[in-house]
């Protein structure tokens, strides 16, 4: 055989005391205050759940895409700038080959007259509107021929000139000059070939209008804001945008030389640049093309921006959706809550109401007792009076009665003021108290209505001297009561219950016990279930022992039960000796109050 | 009549037993029952006043081995609570009828005379059946 054996923790969330209690009010605002609180909390969590991951996702790309972005930046400006570089190698290749196949022309002759000389110019016009002028020089650098707007040109000693003496020198068969001035005091470049021709030195030397040739330059340069120079090993501009600067001033940037290309950053009054240069292959000059950075992560600012507002804008709806749910769910709790809060009230005056209706049972008995006693002895009186029944009628004999009809008509009173005690103690009160003289006052009562008609022996074992304890004398009460009308109904025909207090450690124990029926254990779990009971449809409730329950509770304190089936039960009550107040408000009061 | 008055009040018993005498009826009292029991056992009695609640053996009890014994004594139930469905069930198991304190002695003569025709005529109607055929 098992014992059944359950503790019922204290200090469970349920909430307790609620019927024809003041702090009914204080329990709502509580739970009111707790759900706006959770709610408030629960809504910043799930956003902060949502947001963080996401912001951080976020920046994190952001960061991945900024150096992903600034990084091919500069790959795609080192590319434009070795792109445009072979463009302009190729140009003046071009124009280097232009003017070589004139010496291959059908009737080409070492002193080419005026008329073959405008030929050549045509010729090259043909292929490129560079081309300003066309000399033929021969091997002693006197310009033989010429056909050009400057026709002083013709006869001129170009042997003194740098370019003339490094073309005859050099292997190579061709100059490309930097831009210089010359015998006609006007910016330009010079491209001249060599050709051996019956044995002796050709040379044919054209011009290249800087200005077209910086046309040509711009026709292929792409991108806002983007500046295209070239400058020659020494930094001087080539080629230069004329709004910038002149032709034949000096570079602020000089490329290094030991690149064939690269890509730098600088930072001057307009903010900074990317800068990339690349060595031209024809001449010893230098592409340089730069745009302000900030127009080249301009998408990138963009999408930046755009991911900003996005998130922004993901928060908000967030915040929204996440704020109507857990409203919404908060409010649904918070109803639940508050109807618990209901539920526990009216279960405590249903208990409160069949506690009454027992009551009312015996209460109906003994009081038409008494008053089955008056009326018959009413009626004896009369008979006495009446001289159809020729009895003693003599005012002793008389008095006789009177005093049966008074002694039943106090013992009535007595019977109504015992409820009027009931139900004055119903009224909640709390201070301190003895627990034995609560056990008493409830046992007389219950002795009084229930056992004196039934063979059940009534054992107490009150421990003296027990500490005085903090509870509602008027719960404590019901519970007892409960606890007492249970142990008298589990024993159906004789048997014991013993009552008893005790002390341990900071605790005040109350043990009922009795020698009924008990419970097997699968009972034992579910007799604090409002509404379970095991009596006969009629005598029980179902909530005595769960309201009991939080009652106890509420005072910080626990109900054992240990039942044996066939040998009884024991429910143990352990309240704190120093049970803290429970409601502060009205300590004073009571302190007045219980004198 | 025969009167058995079983009640466990014996202020009530007394002054009951007394209207009953003076108007010519012959009044036994038990205060238990088991008392009363013992009593309807030896006494040829005619109609008992039992009460519902009693200490030790209760009326439901007391009735039931009440009409064992002595099959043709009319049971009036008292009851001081008007819980109908108990006197109700009484009257299933065998009692004539019930009445709830505090009653007038004239309402329980009348009961008593009911229960004490109700008696007589059983009485009878028994001895005609048990006569034997053949002798009439």
């Amino acid at each position: 055989m098992t014992m059944g054996t359950t503790i019922f923790g204290k200090k469970n969330n349920s909430p307790t005391n609620a019927a024809v209690n003041p702090r009914i009010s204080d329990n709502l605002l509580k739970t009111r205050n707790y759900f706006n609180q959770l709610k408030f909390r629960l809504g910043i969590g799930v956003l902060a759940c949502f947001i963080i991951p996401h912001a951080l996702l976020s920046f994190y790309f952001h960061f991945q895409f900024t150096a992903a972005l600034k990084k091919t930046g500069k790959l795609n400006m080192q590319a434009l700038a070795k792109s445009q570089r072979n463009t302009v190698d190729l140009f003046l290749r071009e124009r280097e080959m232009n003017l070589r196949n004139l010496f291959y022309t059908r009737d080409f002759t070492p002193a080419p007259k005026e008329d073959k000389m405008l030929f050549y110019l045509q010729n090259l016009n043909h292929h490129s509107d560079a081309f300003v002028d066309v000399g033929f020089l021969n091997g002693q650098g006197i310009q033989t021929g010429y056909a050009g707007p400057f026709p002083n040109l013709l006869g001129k000693d170009y042997k003194h000139e740098a370019w003339f003496t490094t073309l005859v020198a050099q292997k190579k068969d061709y100059v490309i000059t930097d831009i210089h001035l010359g015998f006609r005091n006007k910016p330009h470049f010079t491209i001249a070939v060599k050709q051996t021709v019956s044995e002796s030195l050709c040379i044919m030397r054209a011009t290249i209008d800087p200005d077209k040739f910086y046309m040509f330059l711009r026709s292929i340069g792409k991108g806002k804001e983007m500046e295209t120079t070239l400058v020659n090993a020494r930094g001087t501009y080539q080629l230069v945008d004329p709004l910038k600067a002149n032709l034949l001033e000096t570079s602020r940037y000089l490329p290094p030389k030991d690149m064939s290309a690269g890509i730098y950053e600088i930072h001057d009054e307009n903010g900074t640049m990317l800068t990339a240069h690349a060595w031209l292959m024809e001449t010893h000059w230098a592409l340089v093309i730069s745009q302000p950075l900030k127009i080249i992560h301009a998408q990138m600012y963009k999408t930046r921006n755009m991911m900003m507002v996005n998130l922004a804008l993901i928060t908000l709806f967030l915040a929204l959706v996440i704020w109507i749910t857990v409203s919404r769910l908060m409010n649904r709790a918070q109803k639940i809550a508050e109807q618990s809060h209901q539920l526990q009230t009216q279960l405590i005056h249903a208990s409160k109401l069949a506690s009454v209706g027992e009551l009312a049972t015996g209460v109906a008995h003994e009081i038409n007792n008494p008053l089955a006693i008056i009326t018959s002895t009413t009626g004896v009186v009369r008979d006495m009076l009446n001289p159809e029944f020729n009895l003693d009628s003599r005012p002793e004999a008389i008095l006789g009665e009177l005093d049966t009809i008074e002694s039943a008509a106090f013992r009535a009173s007595g019977i109504t003021r015992q409820l009027l005690d009931f139900g004055r103690k119903n009224e909640p009160r709390k201070g301190l108290h003895d627990i034995n003289e609560i056990l008493e006052n409830v046992v007389i009562g219950v002795k009084k209505h229930r056992f004196n008609l039934a063979d059940i022996e009534l054992v107490k074992n009150y421990a003296p001297q027990l500490p005085k304890i903090r509870i509602d004398a008027d719960q404590i009460s019901q519970v007892f009561l409960n606890l007492l009308n249970n142990a008298e109904d589990a024993i159906s025909e004789s048997g014991t219950i013993t009552i008893s207090t005790s002390r341990e450690k900071d605790q005040v124990i109350t043990m009922i016990q009795d020698t009924g029926d008990g419970m097997p254990p699968d009972q034992v779990k579910e007799i604090f279930t409002p509404f379970y009971t095991t009596k006969e449809a009629g005598k029980g409730t179902g909530l005595g022992l769960s309201i009991s329950l939080g009652i106890i509770n509420s005072m910080g304190g626990t109900i054992e039960v240990q039942s044996l089936p066939g040998r009884g039960s024991l429910f143990t009550i352990s309240l704190p000796a120093g049970t803290p107040d429970f409601n502060d408000s009205n300590d004073n009061n009571n302190k007045g109050g219980e004198g | 009549m025969k009167i058995l008055l079983v009640d466990d009040e014996e202020l009530f018993r007394i002054a009951v037993a007394k209207q009953l005498a003076v108007r010519g009826h012959t009044v036994h009292e038990a205060g238990t029952g088991e008392e009363g029991l013992a009593m309807a056992c030896d006494l040829s009695l005619d109609v008992v006043l039992l009460d519902m609640r009693l200490p030790g053996m209760n009326g439901t009890a007391t009735l039931k081995e009440m009409k064992r014994v002595s099959p043709l004594t009319e049971i009036i139930m008292l009851t001081g609570h008007a819980t109908v469905k108990a006197a109700m069930e009484a009257i299933n198991m065998g009692a004539f009828d019930y009445m709830t304190k505090p009653m007038g002695i004239n309402e329980l003569i009348y009961k008593m005379e009911d229960a004490y025709t109700k008696k007589r005529l059983t009485k009878q109607q028994l001895k005609v059946t048990t006569t034997p055929v053949n002798n009439r």
